[in-house]
């Protein structure tokens, strides 16, 4: 039974994920246009992945509450606004390629691997790039990871009721696409701690699920 | 002067490769709840990278018609979703990005004229691989432009499906990027398109 919810732009990298065989028992893609509490309330968990519609999010911004004060899960990654989010998030240059030039200052400093996402992954799994920092977050958040500046990269609170996870790393968009190949270490944890299952097995791609078959099956 | 609607769902930073200009006049059409766009007004019609595939499969005859009538399509992004007539686009991720050449099979109108094709296999900053994934499935009679390592389509201009061209990349990002420092890589394919389709709609406009 799928129990996470991943909030869908419409965006292919996001609709990747969730119709890949490997996850798609586990996730339910709750396309953003159409998120009423109704449309939730059978899941456990949510994912706001990066590349998502934050306006329809701001007019969504009790539902996802409301889902939190039910002592349930909410990630969020990349950007966000705080039209919906008590929390401000600042855009900086994307760089993904300073595994090239220069592979000895990763985008992340510091990381705190005693959270159930980053237990036992490696440096190098637990951040490739970063999509913009924090600058505020609420005054008792646990800060998760930081940059080499010290600026919040991801951060979590318990304030709402459940968990609210939030971090300027891309998890889903980037899993989808399939161009970073070692991204099943991070997401089959996230996916672990929101739903309790561990995802197993290779991230193939199901070609039913594209084309006139698309949407059929979610 | 070309006017153009650009789909928009949204996301951080969108406008900043589409900004209007002497050549190009943009509006921006955001999806919302039950979205019903009126293209009419459109010469061209954009969908960007990340565009939303849901609401354009929900606005598929709307596109359908404003191609009918001679309008352009121009989609930069992997349309999993089968709004885009006659063309099928296919995630893979069987290859690795490493192993990705891109070449020239055709360009009968030019649009790669003044590309550095090297930019577009390694970037400026070393990386290999243009941020296309999978390939399309031409529609009979589609000129493929660009081809991977394997012969799979990855740009396709199709001016035979429908009254209007069909301008397609296999998810691969475009746009004017000048001001990153790109001028002729990406940014030189955009302009060469909207160079070719702002000249083709001036002919079509000319009365006879």
């Amino acid at each position: 039974m799928k129990s996470i919810g991943l909030i869908f732009n419409g965006v292919w990298s996001q609709y990747a994920l969730a119709t890949a065989p490997k996850y798609r028992d586990i996730y339910e893609l709750i396309y953003v246009h159409e998120l009423v509490p109704a449309r939730i309330a059978h899941l456990d968990a949510l994912v706001i992945p990066f590349q998502s519609h934050q306006s329809a999010l701001a007019a969504q911004r009790d539902t996802l509450y409301g889902f939190l004060a039910q002592g349930k899960k909410v990630a969020v990654f990349g950007d966000s606004t705080p039209l919906w989010l008590d929390a401000q998030w600042e855009d900086r240059p994307v760089n993904n390629y300073w595994w090239v030039k220069t592979p000895d200052q990763p985008p992340i400093a510091h990381t705190d691997y005693t959270h159930p996402v980053y237990a036992g992954l490696q440096p190098r799994h637990a951040c490739w790039h970063l999509h913009g920092i924090y600058t505020r977050i609420p005054a008792e958040a646990r800060v998760i990871q930081r940059n080499a500046d010290g600026e919040v990269v991801t951060w979590e609170t318990t304030r709402y009721g459940g968990v609210l996870f939030a971090s300027t790393l891309d998890p889903i968009v980037e899993h989808g696409i399939q161009q970073i190949r070692h991204l099943d270490h991070y997401v089959d944890k996230l996916t672990a701690w929101l739903s309790g299952r561990t995802p197993t097995g290779p991230f193939i791609l199901d070609p039913a699920a594209y084309g006139e078959g698309a949407l059929l099956s979610v | 002067m070309l006017h153009a609607a650009l789909i928009s769902n949204a996301l951080a930073g969108l406008d900043d490769a589409f900004v209007s200009n002497e050549h190009i006049h943009y509006r921006t059409e955001t999806i919302g709840p039950m979205w019903a766009p009126d293209l009419s007004a459109d010469e061209l019609v954009i969908a960007p990278n990340g565009t939303d595939h849901v609401a354009l499969w929900g606005a598929r005859d709307r596109i359908r018609a404003h191609l009918d009538r001679g309008g352009a399509l121009a989609c930069f992004c992997g349309w999993f979703t089968a709004w885009v007539p006659g063309n099928r686009w296919i995630h893979d991720n069987t290859h690795p990005t490493r192993e990705v050449e891109l070449r020239l099979v055709s360009d009968q109108r030019g649009l790669f004229n003044g590309v550095d094709l090297a930019k577009l296999n390694v970037n400026r900053h070393g990386i290999r691989g243009w941020w296309a994934c999978g390939y399309i499935e031409p529609a009979p009679g589609a000129e493929v432009l660009l081809a991977d390592t394997w012969d799979r389509a990855i740009v396709v201009l199709d001016e035979t499906t429908t009254n209007g061209p069909q301008f397609l990349t296999a998810s691969g990002p475009l746009g004017d990027y000048r001001r990153d420092g790109d001028p002729d890589g990406l940014s030189r394919l955009y302009l060469n398109l909207i160079a070719h389709l702002a000249s083709r709609h001036l002919t079509q406009s000319l009365p006879l």
